[in-house]
């Protein structure tokens, strides 16, 4: 019979954590806030990559930091008597160094922008993004240290001070996030600066020393005091704004003129003015035969985070807006009258403004980004300019597509066009979000929400060759009206491209008329857009061989030799005609194979993963099978949309090398030394594995499902952030009642959360669908109340387990088991949107929730007492 | 004027008698030439001719020179790069520049590729929109005619909004338009002879593919005008990145 952990309570607190009172209040505040400013610091850099380059880089860069902090447990676990002996130097040290690092590393950085479009071709680029996650470390290992040797010295009252740390990170995250209502992404930094002051504050106040809260105070006035001064005076940038972002462009146009500028969670918004700004997406070549010209200072370039330009057009006479017929957006105004229209995202207007002039009974607009329509409400210019566009249209204060989906409201048209999208390429890849505006489910909603007459119209951008989103577009329209009931959907589709422009897919509610047919074939025809589906089309399918080939050696050529003897020419002829491109062919025979329901044996063939978009698989990203990816890693370059995927598996990798090491470390080490009295070893390890892996896995995995009720990802972010680590920490708190029963408990703990996620995994997404159509305030509290049962039983796993090698006297293991579950948490992090991606986030939570129950026999391994000590 | 290419020692004796250049860097144009001719990248022989007698290394940055003959891209400030030398081959000899013909470049960037040009016929117009990299690159002209290279002299150069072209030097024979845009701006298409070809890059540096633009007179005298890729119809196999060793190419893929 072994002990129970509770048994062996004689373990002393040390002396600072023995206090009671206020001072005791105290250290868990400072522990609470320098927590809190850990998370600000991650919240703060990927805001920095956002604005300066690319949001996925700064992922990268903030995951590979977090590895510091298990790096930062081994070597602690390791040297642990001398933290122990050292412990208030090193907290002391490890207090007064964040700030300065965090505004030092900082400064550095900037002044070491890396450029992400020469990854690959320019070895310097490489060092210079080593250089960045060298520099954002170094704040990141002081807080490691710092609440490594707290977590050393606090052993015996492990939960409380867990709970401090989550309920500080919680409430701090919260607060950062109010902070990017006020503060620009240039001085977000000070936040961190700020939070970590005031930690180290009360850390000296809490042990009585009043000097070493007024060296606090200084470092941190210093700093910020730095931050805000030494640029200027060396001439330094604080915010290095990548050369390829489309507002650098702007800037540079000799009369560019910034009209509005604001900051929110919601992303750094910035309108340009400018007469070198042009914008007519889709718009065809054969405009230039018919207009005289197009009509001139007719725009403003709006920027969110510095992605751009979206358009927003001027209140054009109908003279100037003749334009207007040659857009894409234009087809389903073809075939209706005085329709009573719904956009459902307005972004910068251009689908808005094309219903008012193509005189639309009635215009109705859905867009959740309250940032952008406060910019159109309330900017003087923005309303001159577009003739207060939203005075003139009715407005939906949130996302288009939870609108349609909950209302008995019926529209003539339905349009999403080019949403979220400024359509040029994006030089450094796109970070993988979620699309919940494209997926089937939506789209089924759209389809639901029209007249019986009625007309669905999506535009895509078609500049990928090989193409991918597009095909994704066509599976997912073709089986959303499968899945509302359409039995054979051969009358109702229409679909034109213009070749590396953009793409219109019409669906027409009970078919199109031959009238309907022939009006927009001929109007097809008149544009030169190409026809790639139309009711009765007829389709050469022999050549489908052919074309499924020659995509595939376009990216996956084995041998240079093809190329050679071709001279530059084609190896094999797509179909024989020289004026149909393969991407034209390709399209017409992905429609041929989703009018015979025969989409699996097409995406067999061809190269790309091009499945339908579901609320399950939201995405326009991963396109390249796994099993593919060894064989691109020559040609990267090919595949820069993709580089938000491919830096993931580059996170994973090296992550997994990490945990490698901060596992290896002390085995190597101490295996048979120090550990060499701790049974349970192995399975502590996947104990601890198990938590960090599984807690990570839900929070990043339920943030990404909550967009579908929330509309926003930062909201969505927040919530699911603060929300889970409030919980878990009163779970964590709540937990120290149990520890005496922890064998019996503890298992009944991990089951329930295995059940709940596993649970959640198969009924979240019909749950979330009708919470998306209540008030907003509402929303938010479904799911806070959806989040807090998984949420305070996953507080309870942690602080009971480092409980339990407290008492155990499992000293070693202690530290090394933070980071251990620290490591794991940055593999979950970086799998959670690979596994999402090929499997669905439902995969994911279920995933989490078979994790928790692998812990449980884990738990029962990292109960076994140490060798030499008498069972009770 | 036509360099020798039966070998690389009478290009390089040819080029440093003739042009007095830098024969590292011609050593390093010549391998780059056979890459590209044997990737089928240069697929006439006056773009073939071009391409040796244009000195790349004086229209990249000055760090960045040791790479002038890689094949990729490289940075030229401003959010500009400068193609690497294949897609700049494939551009130009898919636009089949004969001597007189009337160029239109969009987006001068480097002077690069309008100095290729400047070797295919004595008309060619370029406009960039970047202000001082539009000064910086007519002063890489400027510097380069002083020293004998006067088929630069060929090429036009204004700071202007291209979406306008340049319609009292047009209409044009032949446009390339290197600056991304979410349309063919009109303006272009009108200056754009009938028979005429336009070439647009689309897509990410490095991973360009190639829009071509045709006007063409129908038999009843309307015009008409046609998109398609530079490769009439077929698709062409990405080839990794070659260099050539030992007399033969050697791809990345093969390492």
């Amino acid at each position: 019979v072994s002990s129970s952990p509770a048994d062996d309570s004689n373990v002393s607190a040390s002396p600072e954590w023995a206090q009671t009172g206020a001072r005791q209040a105290l250290m868990y505040a400072a522990v609470g806030s320098v927590a809190g400013a850990v998370i600000a610091l991650q919240i703060g850099v990927m805001r920095i990559f956002s604005e300066g380059s690319w949001a996925h880089f700064g992922s990268l860069v903030v995951s590979l930091a977090m590895l510091g902090f298990g790096l930062t447990s081994a070597v602690m676990c390791l040297a642990r008597p001398w933290f122990e002996r050292h412990w208030f130097g090193v907290i002391a040290a490890s207090l007064g160094a964040f700030a300065p690092l965090v505004i030092g590393a900082n400064l550095m950085a900037q002044q070491l922008p890396f450029n992400a479009i020469f990854l690959v071709s320019d070895p310097l680029q490489k060092w210079r993004l080593v250089a960045n996650f060298a520099l954002y470390l170094l704040p990141f290992l002081a807080g490691s240290v710092f609440l490594g040797t707290v977590f050393l010295r606090a052993k015996t009252v492990f939960g409380r001070v867990y709970f401090a740390d989550l309920l500080g990170s919680g409430l701090c995250g919260l607060l950062t996030l109010v902070a990017l209502f006020f503060v620009p992404s240039e001085n977000l930094v000070l936040v961190p600066v700020v939070l970590g002051g005031v930690g180290g504050v009360l850390w000296f106040a809490g042990l009585g020393r009043p000097l070493g809260a007024i060296v606090m105070v200084l470092l941190a006035v210093v700093s910020g005091a730095a931050h805000l001064t030494l640029p200027e005076r060396l001439n330094a940038t604080t915010l290095a704004v990548s050369d390829y972002k489309g507002v650098s462009y702007a800037r540079k146009f000799p009369d560019a003129k910034r009209e509005y500028d604001s900051v929110s969670p919601f992303g750094h918004i910035e309108v340009y003015s400018s007469s070198y700004l042009h914008f007519a997406p889709g718009l065809s070549d054969n405009a230039s035969l018919n207009l005289a010209q197009m009509p001139a200072n007719a725009y403003l370039g709006l920027y969110m985070d510095g992605d751009g330009p979206i358009g927003v057009m001027r209140e054009l006479s109908d003279k100037d807006s003749a334009y207007f017929h040659y857009l894409p957006m234009v087809y389903p105004y073809l075939i209706t009258t005085a329709p009573k229209t719904f956009v459902v995202q307005f972004g910068g207007g251009i689908s808005t403004m094309v219903a008012l002039h193509s005189k639309a009974s009635s215009v109705t607009v859905g867009e959740s980004s309250p940032a952008l329509l406060q910019a159109f409400r309330e900017s003087d210019v923005l309303k001159k300019f577009t003739g207060d566009i939203l005075s003139r249209v009715s407005v939906i204060p949130y996302d288009g597509r939870l609108y349609l989906a909950n209302t008995n409201e019926r529209y003539d048209v339905v349009d999403l066009s080019l949403a979220d999208s400024a359509g040029l390429s994006n030089p450094g890849g796109f970070a993988i979000v979620e699309k919940y505006s494209y997926t089937q489910e939506a789209m089924q909603h759209y389809m639901r929400s029209l007249t019986d007459k009625g007309v669905l119209s999506v535009t895509l951008w078609n500049k990928e060759e090989p193409p991918k989103s597009v095909l994704k577009l066509y599976a997912t329209m073709a089986a959303a009206a499968q899945a509302n009931g359409d039995v054979d959907i051969s009358k109702n589709f229409f679909v034109a491209s213009s070749y590396l422009s953009t793409v219109t897919v019409l669906y027409k509610r009970g078919g199109f008329s031959a009238a309907d047919i022939a009006t927009l074939r001929k109007h097809t025809s008149s544009m030169s857009f190409d026809e790639i589906y139309s009711p009765g089309i007829v389709v050469d399918q022999k050549k489908a061989e052919h074309v499924f080939g020659d995509f595939r050696s376009t990216i996956f050529s084995t041998t240079s030799t093809d190329a050679a003897t071709s001279g530059g020419a084609a190896l094999v002829a797509a179909d024989g005609d020289a004026s149909v491109v393969p991407a034209t062919s390709l399209y017409q025979l992905a429609w041929q194979s989703l009018i015979r329901n025969d989409w699996n044996t097409f995406e067999q063939k061809y190269l790309f993963d091009v499945r339908p978009l579901t609320n399950k698989r939201p995405y326009f990203a991963a396109y390249v099978h796994p099993t593919d990816l060894p064989l691109i890693t020559d040609r990267l370059e090919l595949f820069q949309d993709e580089w938000g995927y491919l830096l993931l598996w580059a996170t994973l990798s090296i992550a997994c090398v990490s945990g490698v090491i901060v596992i290896g470390i002390p085995v190597v080490f101490g295996w048979r030394t120090a550990f060499s009295r701790y049974p349970g070893k192995a399975q502590t390890i996947i104990y601890f594995a198990c938590l960090g892996f599984g807690y990570i896995t839900v929070e990043v995995g339920l943030i990404a499902q909550f967009v579908q009720a929330l509309s926003n990802a930062t909201v969505s972010a927040s919530v699911l952030i603060t929300g889970m680590l409030v919980f878990s920490g009163i779970g964590s708190f709540v937990s120290e009642r149990f520890a005496s029963q922890a064998r019996v408990t503890l298992p009944k703990v991990c089951a329930s959360i295995g059940v709940l996620l596993i649970a959640y995994s198969l009924l979240l997404n019909p749950v979330l669908n009708a919470i998306g159509g209540l008030p907003y305030a509402l929303r938010l509290v479904c799911c806070f109340i959806l989040i807090a049962p998984p949420a305070f039983l996953m507080g309870f796993p942690m602080a009971t387990g480092m409980g339990a090698l407290t008492r155990l006297k499992k000293e070693e293991m202690f530290l090394w088991a933070w980071g251990v579950n620290g490591c794991f948490s940055v593999i979950g992090a970086a799998l959670v949107p690979l596994v999402a991606t090929a499997f669905g986030l439902a995969v994911v939570i279920g995933t989490a929730g078979a994790v928790y129950l692998i812990a449980i026999p884990a738990f029962f391994g990292l109960l076994k007492p140490m060798r030499g000590t008498s069972a009770a | 004027m036509a360099p020798p290419v039966d070998s690389k020692e009478h290009f390089i004796e040819w080029m440093v008698t003739n042009r007095d250049e830098d024969p590292k860097f011609l050593a390093e144009r010549w391998d780059r030439y056979q890459a590209m001719v044997t990737n089928g990248d240069l697929l006439n022989e006056q773009t073939r001719h071009a391409f040796l007698l244009t000195p790349r290394e004086e229209f990249v940055r000055k760090n960045a020179q040791t790479h002038s003959y890689d094949h990729n891209f490289l940075d030229i400030g401003f959010g500009v790069t400068i193609s690497g030398p294949h897609a700049v081959g494939r551009m130009t000899s898919t636009l089949d520049i004969k001597k007189g013909d009337k160029v239109l470049e969009i987006g001068s960037g480097s002077g690069y590729q309008s100095a290729m040009l400047g070797h295919l016929t004595d008309k060619v117009w370029t406009i960039e929109i970047i202000k001082p990299l539009a000064e910086r690159t007519r002063g890489v002209y400027d510097g380069l005619i002083a020293r004998g290279y006067s088929e630069y002299s060929n090429v036009r150069t204004k700071q202007a909004d291209g979406y306008f072209g340049w319609e009292e030097a047009g209409p044009f024979d032949k446009i390339v338009v290197t600056c991304g845009i979410d349309h063919v701006p009109p303006a272009l298409l009108q200056q754009l002879k009938v028979g005429g070809i336009m070439v647009i890059p689309v897509g990410p540096p490095g991973a360009q593919h190639v829009l071509k633009v045709t006007k063409e007179a129908n038999p009843d005298g309307t015009v008409k005008i046609a998109r398609s890729d530079i490769y009439n119809g077929k698709v062409v196999p990405f080839v990794p990145f070659t260099k050539l060793e030992a007399n033969g190419i050697v791809g990345t893929h093969n390492k």
